[in-house]
């Protein structure tokens, strides 16, 4: 049985990710800061999937030591999805008057963990050709007024994800843009404004599912291209 | 030489005629997808391809038309005109008729000089191969076969089907002794569907000869033409992180060839594991002979356990062979 990590599973699209790839018949270790909320999530995925194996493992993906649990709970591993996230500040700043702190907080959650988490598990996947998937945003390439300091985070992995697809050949390397969802961190984004209209984040599942299950090249994807209206 | 897949092809699984004679559309043939990544084999209709391919991904595809290149020299020769030759000549195949069809190595009178209908004369100028012969003819050729001749057919064709069933949509150039039948199943409405999901086709001209259909040859030497345009665009698709998935045997050996050297002229590239892939990522390709040097060159696409996999898969799901059956897409 194949096993998928999935950082930030607890709500969101690695909630819908987690449901998914458990229907796809992956084996489970899921990870949020929310321990309750995680263990409701495992709840619902064993339900929806008798016999899924789950494993929720709560925890900050910035704390060097639940990192280090990941590890453990997992071993070896064939799918890395680095899916945790943060906007940053919110409501968003602009440049000018960004706190630093807030932006140092998102390079920790939004780089330096996804690095910290492929540089423990690279040895596992290279062993058995796996693959990383790491989500990014439209926002790392378009200039949104607002939007500088998740941009610029979300930017630094994607070309950490370039440049990790050059250098590790053995296993795949996605980074995709799921586009506008209705999440908790799109509606932080525009707070009190009805955000009803964008999709579900289970729509994108079949995308993400069919770039695993067909292993295509590594490379950035959106996931609309992935299946076709 | 490279190992090739071997098989037996049960005689019900050649398809005798354009799946319109069975009923189906053009773009209603079977489809096997194979992927190399995954070494796995699903079963699809042609009509799934723009949703099995990505954005961005670029098809190329062959413009060369089908001609009658079959021309009856009498009741115990017909001769197949097979490839020009950068001197004016053309290899030519003198069969001996029979029933629908023909076999090889018709008799080659002498003084070597065929009366062909119209009353003009074919002159043999020296054997090529033990089955090829080159040869002058005594008028331009292409006018001359579009009046006289009719299209190649072997004996598994049900009876003598008409020009146009052996042309592809994107048949412009005249000039292939036999249909570069990988193109066959495209219609409007899947090139329109392909369109709309952002693939593009592009186009190469490479004029197929006669096949090495019953011998284990390799492929002569064919004119092959790959524009600038679509060199620039396979280059930007390999660099953008595309496929180039080229459309039919011909296609890669066109595109492989102006990787290697120019690009137009007469190739004698023989692309297989052995010499791999410089510009094609992917490819859609009928199912082929046993045995076939074109067998060696899909071995430059797959491992050989998956390509044995896909080719158990299609004699055991009663895939249909030849230039009107099923197709297959081979995914890196």
């Amino acid at each position: 049985m194949k096993k998928a990590l999935i950082t930030g599973a607890s709500r969101g699209l690695g909630r819908a990710l987690a449901d998914g790839l458990a229907a796809a018949g992956y084996a489970l270790v899921i990870d949020a800061r929310d321990a309750g909320a995680l263990a409701a999530t495992a709840s619902a995925i064993r339900a929806a999937e008798p016999g899924a194996d789950v494993t929720a493992v709560p925890g900050d993906v910035t704390d060097p030591a639940h990192r280090s649990a990941l590890h453990q709970a997992a071993g070896r591993l064939d799918l890395l999805v680095n899916n945790a996230s943060t906007l940053g500040a919110a409501p968003l700043p602009a440049l000018a008057d960004y706190p630093l702190g807030e932006l140092r907080a998102a390079f920790e959650v939004n780089v330096l963990a996804p690095v910290a988490l492929v540089q423990l598990f690279l040895p596992a996947l290279r062993e058995r050709g796996g693959a990383v998937l790491n989500i990014t945003s439209d926002a790392a390439a378009e200039p949104y007024s607002g939007w500088g300091g998740y941009g610029a985070v979300k930017a630094a992995l994607e070309q950490a994800s370039n440049v990790l697809a050059a250098e590790e050949p053995a296993i795949r390397v996605w980074w995709v843009d799921p586009g506008d969802l209705r999440t908790d961190m799109h509606q932080a984004a525009f707070p009190g404004e009805d955000i009803s209209d964008r999709p579900l984040p289970s729509s994108v599942v079949p995308a993400l599912v069919r770039l695993v299950e067909e292993r295509l090249p590594s490379g950035r994807y959106l996931a609309a291209d992935l299946v076709p209206a | 030489m490279t190992a090739t897949v071997d098989f037996a092809l049960p005689a019900e699984l050649e398809a005798p005629g354009p799946p319109e004679s069975r009923g189906l559309p053009r773009d209603g043939v079977r489809m096997l997808v194979s992927r190399a990544a995954t070494g796995t084999v699903a079963h699809h209709r042609f009509t799934d391809l723009p949703g099995l391919l990505l954005p961005g991904d670029l098809l190329v595809v062959n413009t060369s038309r089908t001609l009658p290149a079959a021309v009856p020299a009498g009741p115990g020769l017909v001769v197949h005109f097979g490839t020009a030759l950068p001197d004016g000549t053309w290899l030519v195949e003198p069969r001996i008729p029979a029933g629908q069809s023909s076999i090889p190595n018709g008799p080659v009178p002498p003084p070597r000089t065929i009366p062909l209908p119209g009353g003009v004369e074919l002159a043999l100028t020296g054997r090529a191969t033990a089955r090829l012969w080159h040869a002058r003819l005594s008028v331009a050729v292409l006018p001359y076969l579009l009046r006289y001749g009719e299209p190649i057919r072997y004996s598994y064709a049900a009876r003598s089907w008409p020009l146009e069933a052996y042309q592809t949509v994107f048949g412009r150039h005249q000039g292939s002794a036999e249909m570069p039948s990988a193109a066959r199943p495209f219609s409007t409405s899947v090139v329109t569907e392909l369109a709309t999901r952002g693939v593009t086709i592009v186009p190469v001209r490479l004029h197929c000869g006669v096949s090495s259909l019953e011998a284990d040859e390799d492929p002569y030497p064919e004119q092959y033409d790959v524009p600038p345009a679509t060199a620039r665009l396979v280059d930007l698709t390999r660099r953008s992180g595309g496929r180039v998935i080229a459309v039919g045997t011909t296609v890669v050996r066109a595109l492989e060839t102006a990787a290697r050297a120019r690009q137009a002229g007469w190739t004698s590239l023989v692309v297989t594991e052995d010499t791999g892939l410089l510009a094609v990522d992917a490819l859609l390709t009928g199912l082929h002979e046993p045995r076939s040097s074109h067998l060696r060159l899909l071995a430059a696409f797959h491992e050989p356990g998956l390509l044995a996999a896909c080719y158990e898969a299609a004699v055991s799901r009663g895939y249909l062979w030849h230039e009107f059956g099923d197709v297959h897409l081979m995914l890196p």
